[in-house]
């Protein structure tokens, strides 16, 4: 073990790091609000919809969360060429990153879906509620309050998954940590300074997302 | 996209690339087994660890919990390339497959400590008052009283979570670990089409993990009464 730490050579490219930390929260949040909408739609369609839109939704959702994203977004980007579809590594990575988002977020949804109970709706339409009305006052908050913490749990394991965007060559925290790496080869320096910087990225995220569901939707969830 | 596959499959599905493929898929398998044995044991000790109470035990306590936030946090691909950085630096020369095996359980160690705590949690406080109004020490509340409660909250999340942590090694196949999507990689390479390729990978791992998610659903299925009546 005759190896000396030295973080000088890593210290100057410490901007250009938390650059990149900007750029896998962003990436976690397109793809999570893609992913946001598919789960919506989703989780509609298998509660409400026909028999073979019901399966249909269970199959994308079954094989989406059975396969690893690395190899469907591998799928994406050297597959897809073939058929015509040129995507970028950025548009194959969010792509990728949308769909199997959508398919865990389909999946928790449902569960928030399934927790409101008739007897609320009754009970709202008892008072004289309209529609909209029961909507914004009965069944959001009550959807809110439930989904909130796996939701923002599904969002800060987004962007932990986001650095696989850098086996593509999307320069976001981990793309930027291999580049790093190339210039000074200070491997374990560069990488540790990453991981801290990861840390201090979801402590951030979860602590205020913990701040705004207490508030907001009285979601029983844990300060760091 | 589809004749060029359907053109190629014969000799995709030769003789030596289904060894290979096998190869490859026991690679995968072993990977997460591995990872799963240890992450669960060492991942019980941490969450043991941090229940734990008094000045004098503060210091693995602290360690306990400073291992768990930090790993939780770390992507799987920056902990794989610390771990791979590490072991060179040191100068430590085993195999490329035992660095994998090492991040994986560091990871898995980390959110099974997670999942233990909060199923020890679960156990209602006055539990843990009684065991010990009856002169019980810590390791024989947690053995008698605590864990055969808790087992039936821990074990439906910690199997989901394995389920998860299979499809996270497919990460390990980029310090060139001989796995699943290595395998998809190398075989891409040789020419065949990525669509044939990916499309394979892609099912073998479906195989691998679908029959664990049903078991998963249906263990969680069978324990969730049970568990409303201990609450």
């Amino acid at each position: 073990m005759s190896y000396t730490l030295q973080f000088g050579q890593v210290w100057p490219y410490l901007p250009y790091l938390a650059g990149g930390a900007l750029v896998s929260l962003w990436l976690a949040f397109l793809a999570f609000m893609g992913g946001m909408v598919i789960g919506l739609l989703g989780a509609m369609g298998k509660t409400f919809g026909p028999p073979w839109l019901r399966s249909l939704i269970q199959g994308y959702v079954v094989f989406l969360t059975n396969t690893p994203q690395l190899v469907q977004i591998y799928f994406l980007y050297f597959a897809l060429p073939d058929t015509g579809i040129l995507l970028s590594s950025y548009q194959a990575v969010l792509v990728g990153m949308t769909l199997n988002a959508g398919a865990y977020l389909t999946e928790i949804q449902r569960a928030g879906f399934l927790s409101v109970r008739r007897e609320e709706l009754e009970a709202a339409e008892t008072l004289g509620m309209s529609r909209l009305q029961s909507v914004r006052y009965v069944i959001l908050p009550h959807i809110m309050r439930i989904l909130f913490p796996p939701l923002s749990n599904q969002y800060i394991l987004m962007t932990l998954g986001s650095s696989m965007a850098a086996i593509f060559g999307v320069e976001e925290l981990t793309g930027r940590a291999f580049n790093v790496n190339a210039q000074t080869f200070r491997s374990i320096e560069v990488f540790s300074v990453t991981a801290g910087l990861y840390i201090l990225l979801t402590l951030i995220a979860s602590t205020l997302l913990a701040l705004v569901g207490r508030q907001l939707f009285r979601a029983r969830m844990r300060i760091v | 996209m589809l004749a060029r596959m359907i053109e190629e499959a014969p000799a995709f599905f030769g003789y030596y690339n289904l060894i290979f493929l096998f190869q490859a898929l026991l690679g995968t398998f072993l990977l997460s087994a591995v990872g799963c044995i240890v992450g669960g044991l060492a991942g019980f000790g941490l969450a043991v660890v941090r229940r734990t109470e008094g000045l004098g035990l503060l210091p693995p306590r602290l360690a306990a919990l400073l291992f768990v936030e930090a790993f939780r946090r770390i992507p799987f691909l920056v902990t794989l390339m610390l771990t791979f950085f590490v072991f060179q630096m040191a100068g430590i020369g085993i195999p490329i497959f035992w660095i994998a095996v090492v991040s994986v359980c560091l990871i898995a160690s980390a959110f099974i400590a997670e999942i233990v705590r909060g199923g020890l949690d679960s156990v209602h406080q006055n539990q843990w008052d009684a065991a010990a109004a009856m002169n019980m020490g810590y390791l024989m509340t947690l053995r008698l009283v605590i864990v055969p409660q808790a087992w039936k909250v821990i074990l439906p999340p910690a199997f989901s979570f394995f389920i998860l942590f299979i499809k996270d090694t497919a990460l390990a196949s980029q310090i060139g670990v001989m796995e699943l999507t290595y395998a998809g990689k190398v075989l891409n390479n040789k020419g065949f089409s990525a669509g044939l390729v990916f499309g394979s990978i892609l099912l073998l791992y479906f195989v691998l993990s679908y029959p664990l998610t049903r078991l998963g659903a249906r263990m969680e299925a069978r324990l969730a009464p049970s568990r409303d009546r201990t609450a």
